[in-house]
Formats: structure tokens, C-alpha cells, sequence
């Protein structure tokens, strides 16, 4: 009987063949991505650090980090004027060595180094502090920086000595610090090819040298940095990977050294590996996990539903489970630094269902009430679920309406929400005035929960034009505003939540600023 | 062949235009807006306005969509709202990418179904042809997301032994022997699911052509096996197989948006998800009405192969 076609043993030959010729190829990619060996005590220069983030970059957006990849590229890059410690709101020198700020508190004098010049190879002067922040509020930019309207309220920089920048404003400003820490140093004369994502030229430790879109980052360290000896890294390559689960694969099998995006399950079981993984937890760059409310919305408009929520929220079961224990309840914005944090208020609305059963009682028959959440993230889905189920614990009825990032947005800007949300604010970290001025959610004049208040607004201002934002004076109008957001209760703050980094034990000395930029000025590889 | 390929032109004319009107209003139909996915979370209402006007979108519909598809007439493709670039760079870059994928998953389905196909027609093997049947099974079944999560897993993390994502560091051309350790994942999960397809599809036509009668008159004078089945039966079943091939090219550049996603392979499938999330309609559009081009021209070419290796076609088109 004549053969049916390919024989058995051809069959498995060519399998076997195949399966050899693969495993041979394969070897030396992976092998090229680096040695499983730990960064010991020592720094060592050299090596490229591959990264992986989940967002691309968007260049007009750069002001406002707002994702990874601009993060990544500003602590790369670019350089602030002063620099926050991560645990407190006292200023450190950075491009500015020293300043002394006026009796009035209406204007501040910053002496500049002189040894910093930028990639492009110019000196550094005051006229580019003045350009940057006008930069920081110019509405050229897609996406102004938050800061904006402390930018706009510097009236003019007196540049006449290129070493010394004297900042002019329109009122004391006490969070102006926040603004010097969040402004980083731009080039005026390649200020064009950022918008366009062509360049990125600043005075930071890396030099940019190419983006691929939806691909990869990459850097060159910057030969002629200001701070002797540093970086020790000779690069950054940064891979653009959406997916998260892809980049948790690309830590575990050590193509990247360091990721940022991981969700916090794989975290929890990356970090249980302590001879391969460093967990990283952002202490000082937090962000705030929140239900928000429209005040006008039915049966919303009554404060003792809005109290209602806040006191059937089990806190403590969201950061446990949600977010794996990272983090801490709260109900009010402020971390637990913050010279704004108050132990007593911050217990206010402690968990407690019997009295929130006992203000649904009070008010009747209540409408479904529509809870929107983003599902870029899963944690804001699983957040959803357990407050869905807390409210419906004490009587409240929420249907849950998903949606992607781009319709939440839009919903959160122009105030759409018809009824309760949830997602994270930031600029708590900060002076507490910067909160209720430039946090969109917070905003006295124009907020997603439609809430105006005369009281909460001057409260605002006054804590905001503080001369001095860590003065007693300044503690006093922090206490008035928080007094204001646990009565009005527009927000119902859950958490506190720092952002949580995972790197390779080959990689040390990785760091980051209050804004979650990265900073491996002083990281080394083994 | 001239007149054949010329009278299927027009209907392909028609489908493009169509698919412009469907593609542009499709993608305003979505929640959302390009203004405020740019503005970010924390703009003011006149910050959005301001941008809107920027970008043309407080424009009538209409008169956008005449201004879009005029431009791409000439071939301008305009520039991406989030990234800043000209889009045809975009495209072109990612466009690249996704050929080299799919290109290499559609030879690695052909290369698998080729060899599958013969076997699991003519096997006698009762347990060859049980584990064929499984395995196929469960490579038509198999999500792209699921056996794209497996396969990272098995051989990135298990066995480390493939990159997990992404592309080579110094490019696709730098090194061929790197280039092809990072297509294999993608390019597998990619191909699975079509060359179980077309091995079913390969296995049932040599089937039926294996119980024709010329078989059996030229197994009676004595034609080896091997030769009925490889230049006989497989020829005759080269047609309708080119048009399944066809049909599945179409369904893997679908596939991709998904594979590349998984994989971080920067071609047009992950330019697509990335600018429908911020809403970014030039590059949406663009890619889509690209996506459908292509579709197009391969159904067209498939149509042209199926002509050329069977000549009833032409002529009864032409009748």
C-alpha cells in the first residue's frame, strides 16, 4: 500500500528540526535583555535602563503630567527651579540656589545657578525662568498646566541680571513653591519642536534623542549635567506598552528593569520575589481616591444623602482589598505630612451604617441613583463595586454606568455626571491652597459637582493668598476649608493612595519627585 | 483578464466611498470628545471651546467630513491630534510593523495548514486524527487575548526563552535573527486561529476531491497516492482555498489590533485602539477607511488568483 503523504518520522523530524532552530534563535534575545544579577552597594557607571510604561506620549499635553511616558520624560529631561523633599512642602534648591521673598509676600528673589546650561549647549539665565512660566499658563498648549492660575498671578519676572530671577505677583501667593517645584526649565528657542514632538531640550540629566510613536522613548545621559559624576546610567529606553499584563510579563521575564502601569495585584505578587523585585512605594506622591457628588442631581441636592454615603462607605475594605492594603482611609483630602491633616476631622465620617440608615430614614423614598466610573483602570470598577454594595447596605440604590476614559473626561469637565462618580484627584501632596484652586474637583468657582458656596470660596482664596502657605495664619484658613468640605460634602474622600513602582534588584538609586516624575539622576545597574 | 479586473473596479470604488461615510460617522457616534481627551481633568469649560475651534470641530459635520475626505483625495491625511505629527509618518511607520506581522502570521497559517491539511485528510490514525481535531478545536476557539496571555506566559515567563513584547531595540532590520524571535508570539497567536481554519477548510476539499472518480480511475492504473494527493487533488483544491486565504487575510488585520495590543507590537492595530481611546478621529479614520483599502485589494487580487487558476470564472463572468 502506497504511503498517505508525509510519513511519521518526516513529520516529527521536521517538528524536532523546527522546535531546535527556534529555541537556538531564541536564546540570545532574551539573553541580550541583561544578567539576573542583583546592584550591589557600590554605584557603577554605565548600562541602558529599559523601562516599560503603559501610555504614549501626547507632547501639547506636557504641562499637565497626566501620564507616564510625559512623567518619565520631564524627570528625564528637565529641571524645576526648587524641589520638594517627598515628605514635606519645604523647598530645596535645585536650578535656583537661594531666594529670599518680600516682606509683603508680593515678591520673591531666586539667585540662579551658573554652571547649568541646557542640551542644546546655551547658558541657563533668568530670562529662561520668565519664559517657562509664562510657558506654564499659555493657552497655545492643548492642556494648560494645573498651576495656571498661580502662573498668571506672577505679573512679571525682573530678568535684568541673568543670574537672579525677581518674581512679581498680584497677590501673596503661599503655594507658590508648588509652582517653582512644577514648572520644569524649557528652552525658548526650541520651544516648537516639543508641541510638535520633535525635541525636548532642558537642563535635566538625560538627553531626549528619539520618539517613536506607540513605540519607544529613548535617551542619551546628558554629557554636560550640572551635578559632577552623574547620571551613571548612560541611557533610558523607554518601551511603550499598552497592555498591562504585558508589562508585568516583561518584568518577570527581566527584558525591562523597571515598569511603571502594574496593576496592584501583580505588584503584591511581583514583590513577594525580594531577590528579584523591589517594590517602590511613592511616599509624598500621592493620589486621592474619591466619590464625588452632583449637588444638583435628585434627592443629591440634600447634604444628609451626601453624609449618608460618606458614613456607609467602608474605607478600610476598599484600600484593603482594591488596593491591597497601599494606602490609608480618609475624609479629607490631606495626607497624613500635610500641615492641613487634623487626626479629629479626619474621623468625622468613620464607617458607620447605623446613622447613615438613619439619615436615609430621615429623608424618604430616594431615587436610583446613576454612579459612573472609568474603565481605564480595574481598580476604579472594583472601588464601584464595593461602594455599590455599602450603599445598598443602608438603603441606597446606585446603578453602575461604566465608561472609557475619554467619555469620563468629558463627563468630569463639563459637569455631566447626573448623579455620584468615582476617580482619583492629586494636589493634596502639595500646599493645601493649591488643592482648592487648581484641582478641578476642589474649585470654588467651577467644579463637576456643581457646588458654589461663598464661604467655601473666600475660605479658598484666603488660605491661597497666605504669604507664608506653612505659616500658622496659613494652618488656620486650611482648617476653615476642610471645616467647609466636611459640612458641604461635595466630595466624599475614601483614601489616600501613593503610586507604587516595581523594578529589578538589578537596578538601585531609582527615585522620584512629589509629580510621580521619574528621577534616576544617582540609579545605577548591577 | 484586462476587462475582468476593470469591471470589479467600480464596486470597489463604491465600497470605499461608503465606508468613508460610515467610518467617519461611526467614530462621532462614540461617547466622548477629541477636546476634552486633550484638555485633560482638570480644563476649563473655555480651555475645551478653545481647542474645539483649533481642531475644527465646531464645524458642521458635513462640512467636516467634506473637508476630511478631500484631503485624503489628495492625498493629505492632516496631522494627529494627540501626537502633533503628520499622520501619513504615523501610518507609514505602523503600517510597516503590521505587514511584517500579519505577513508573517498569514505564511505561518499557509505553512501550518500545508502540512496539517494532507494528514488530516488521508490520515487512517485514529488518535492523529483525534489530537488534529483538538488541537484545531481549540485553536478556532481560543480568544486572541487568551492564547496570547498563555503563550507570554509558557514561553516568557515559564520558559523564558522569547521576548515578551514589543519590537527589537535597533529596529526590524537590524538583525533578522532578532526581528524573528520577537515575530514569533505575536505571529503565532496571530496565525492560529487561521490556519486552524484553512486546515479544516484544506482537509475537507482534499476530502471530496480524494472520492472523485478520477481518483479512483487513476488509483486503478496504478498513480502512487502521494502524487494523486499533492499534484492532483491539492490543485484541484487551490481555488477555493485561495479565496478562504483571502477571506482570513481580512480577519487577521482585524486580529491584529488585539495581538498587537497583548504583544506592545507598535503597528496600526495599536495606533487604532490608542486613537479611538483619545478620540483622536483623524488617525481613527484614516486607519480604518487604510484597513478597508486593503481589504479591498486583497479581495480583489483573491478574485484575480481564483480567475487565474480557474479559467470558468473569467468566462463566466464575462458571459
Amino acid at each position: 500500500m502506497e504511503n498517505n503523504g508525509i510519513s511519521r518520522r518526516s513529520l516529527l523530524a521536521g517538528l524536532g528540526a523546527g522546535g531546535a532552530l527556534l529555541l537556538a534563535a531564541c536564546s540570545s534575545a532574551v539573553d541580550e535583555a541583561g544578567s539576573g544579577a542583583s546592584a550591589g552597594p557600590t554605584p557603577k557607571a554605565g548600562g541602558t535602563l529599559k523601562v516599560a510604561i503603559p501610555d504614549d506620549l501626547i507632547p501639547k499635553n506636557l504641562f499637565t503630567n497626566s501620564n507616564t511616558a510625559i512623567t518619565a520624560l520631564i524627570g528625564l529631561v528637565y529641571e524645576s527651579l526648587t524641589r520638594y523633599p517627598n515628605d514635606s512642602i519645604e523647598p530645596k534648591p535645585r536650578l535656583a540656589k537661594s531666594w529670599t521673598a518680600s516682606a509683603d509676600g508680593l515678591s520673591l528673589t531666586l539667585q540662579l545657578r551658573d554652571d547649568v546650561v541646557f542640551h542644546s549647549g546655551r547658558a541657563f539665565t533668568s530670562k529662561d525662568v520668565e519664559f517657562s512660566i509664562k510657558a506654564y499658563a499659555d493657552a497655545s498648549w492643548h492642556a494648560q498646566g494645573q498651576l495656571q492660575s498661580t502662573a498668571k498671578a506672577v505679573t512679571s519676572v525682573d530678568t535684568t541680571d541673568p543670574h537672579q530671577a525677581v518674581l512679581h505677583f498680584a497677590h501673596p501667593l503661599g503655594n507658590i513653591f508648588d509652582l517653582l517645584d512644577t514648572v520644569f526649565i524649557i528652552d525658548s528657542e526650541t520651544v516648537e519642536d516639543i508641541k510638535t514632538g520633535k525635541g525636548f531640550v532642558g537642563t535635566g540629566p538625560f538627553t531626549f534623542k528619539s520618539w517613536t510613536p506607540n513605540s519607544s522613548l529613548v535617551f542619551e545621559k546628558n554629557p554636560k549635567y550640572w551635578q559632577p559624576g552623574r547620571p551613571y546610567l548612560d541611557g533610558v529606553r523607554i518601551g511603550i506598552v499598552p497592555d498591562t499584563n504585558a508589562i508585568a510579563a516583561q518584568l518577570k521575564s527581566g527584558q525591562v528593569d523597571f515598569a511603571e502601569g502594574v496593576s496592584p495585584r501583580d505588584i503584591e505578587e511581583l514583590s513577594k520575589d525580594a531577590k528579584k523585585f523591589n517594590k517602590t512605594t511613592l511616599a509624598g506622591a500621592e493620589q486621592q481616591i474619591y466619590v464625588g457628588t452632583n449637588v444638583t442631581a435628585p434627592a443629591l441636592g440634600d447634604v444628609r444623602l451626601r453624609q449618608a454615603i460618606a458614613y456607609a462607605i467602608d474605607r478600610d475594605r476598599i484600600i484593603s482589598e482594591v488596593f491591597r492594603g497601599n494606602g490609608y482611609a480618609t475624609n479629607l483630602p490631606w495626607p497624613k505630612y500635610s500641615v492641613a491633616y487634623d487626626a479629629e476631622k479626619n474621623k468625622r465620617y468613620a464607617y458607620n451604617q447605623a446613622k447613615a440608615k438613619e439619615l436615609v430614614a430621615q429623608i424618604g423614598t430616594l431615587p436610583t441613583i446613576p454612579y459612573t466610573y472609568n474603565t481605564a483602570l480595574p481598580v476604579y470598577a472594583a472601588t464601584a463595586q464595593i461602594v455599590q454594595a455599602n450603599l445598598a447596605a443602608v438603603g441606597i440604590k446606585v446603578e453602575l454606568e461604566p465608561v472609557d476614559a475619554a467619555t469620563f473626561v468629558k463627563q468630569l469637565i463639563g459637569a455631566e455626571f447626573k448623579g455620584i462618580w468615582t476617580t482619583f484627584h492629586s494636589w493634596a501632596q502639595y500646599t493645601p491652597s493649591t488643592l482648592v484652586v487648581s484641582a478641578y474637583p476642589f474649585n470654588a468657582l467651577h467644579n463637576a459637582s456643581h457646588f458654589t458656596s461663598d464661604d467655601y470660596t473666600s475660605a479658598s482664596q484666603a488660605a491661597w493668598k497666605q504669604p507664608d502657605g506653612r505659616s500658622d495664619a496659613a494652618i488656620a484658613e486650611y482648617a476653615k476649608v476642610s471645616d467647609e468640605l466636611l459640612e458641604a460634602l461635595f466630595l466624599v474622600e475614601i483614601g489616600v493612595i501613593p503610586f507604587q513602582w516595581v523594578s529589578s534588584t538589578r537596578l538601585s538609586g531609582l527615585s522620584y519627585t512629589k509629580r510621580w516624575e521619574l528621577d534616576v539622576t544617582n540609579a545605577y545597574l548591577a | 483578464m484586462l476587462r475582468y479586473l476593470v469591471r470589479r473596479v467600480p464596486s470597489a470604488v463604491l465600497v470605499l466611498f461608503l465606508a468613508s461615510v460610515l467610518i467617519f460617522a461611526i467614530i462621532r457616534l462614540i461617547p466622548g470628545d477629541p477636546a476634552t481627551s486633550l484638555a485633560g481633568s482638570d480644563a476649563s469649560p473655555e480651555a475645551v471651546a478653545a481647542i474645539r475651534h483649533d481642531l475644527g470641530l465646531d464645524q458642521s459635520v458635513p462640512s467636516q467630513y467634506l473637508s476630511w475626505i478631500g484631503n485624503v483625495l489628495t492625498l493629505d491625511f492632516g496631522q494627529s491630534y494627540s501626537v502633533g505629527g503628520e499622520i501619513t509618518s504615523l501610518v507609514a511607520d505602523g503600517f510597516g510593523n503590521t505587514v511584517i506581522l500579519t505577513l508573517s502570521a498569514l505564511l505561518l497559517a499557509i505553512l501550518i495548514a500545508a502540512v496539517v491539511g494532507p494528514i488530516w485528510a488521508t490520515t487512517r490514525n485514529h488518535w492523529l486524527e483525534s489530537a488534529i481535531t483538538v488541537v484545531n478545536t481549540i485553536s478556532v476557539a481560543l480568544p486572541t487575548f487568551v492564547s496570547g496571555v498563555l503563550l507570554v506566559l509558557l514561553l516568557t515567563v515559564i520558559f523564558p526563552v522569547l521576548p515578551s513584547a514589543g519590537i527589537p531595540p535597533d529596529g526590524m532590520f537590524a538583525r533578522l535573527d532578532i526581528t524573528a524571535q520577537y515575530l514569533v508570539l505575536p505571529a503565532l497567536c496571530l496565525a492560529l486561529p487561521v490556519s486552524a481554519v484553512l486546515s479544516r477548510f484544506l482537509a475537507e476539499t482534499l476530502r471530496t476531491e480524494l472520492r472523485q472518480p478520477y481518483v479512483l480511475t487513476a488509483t486503478a492504473l496504478g498513480v502512487p497516492r502521494r502524487r494523486l494527493l499533492l499534484r492532483y487533488a491539492m490543485r484541484n483544491a487551490l481555488p477555493t482555498t485561495v479565496t478562504v486565504i483571502g477571506l482570513q487575510a481580512g480577519s487577521l488585520l482585524g486580529g491584529a489590533v488585539l495581538v498587537e495590543a497583548i504583544f506592545a507590537w507598535p503597528g496600526i492595530g495599536q495606533l487604532i485602539e490608542q486613537a479611538i481611546g483619545r478620540r483622536d478621529y483623524p488617525v481613527v479614520q484614516v486607519l480604518l477607511l487604510l484597513s478597508v483599502f486593503i481589504f479591498v485589494v486583497i479581495q480583489l487580487l483573491t478574485d484575480v488568483v481564483h480567475a487565474l487558476l480557474d479559467p470558468r470564472v473569467r468566462i463566466g463572468g464575462a458571459q
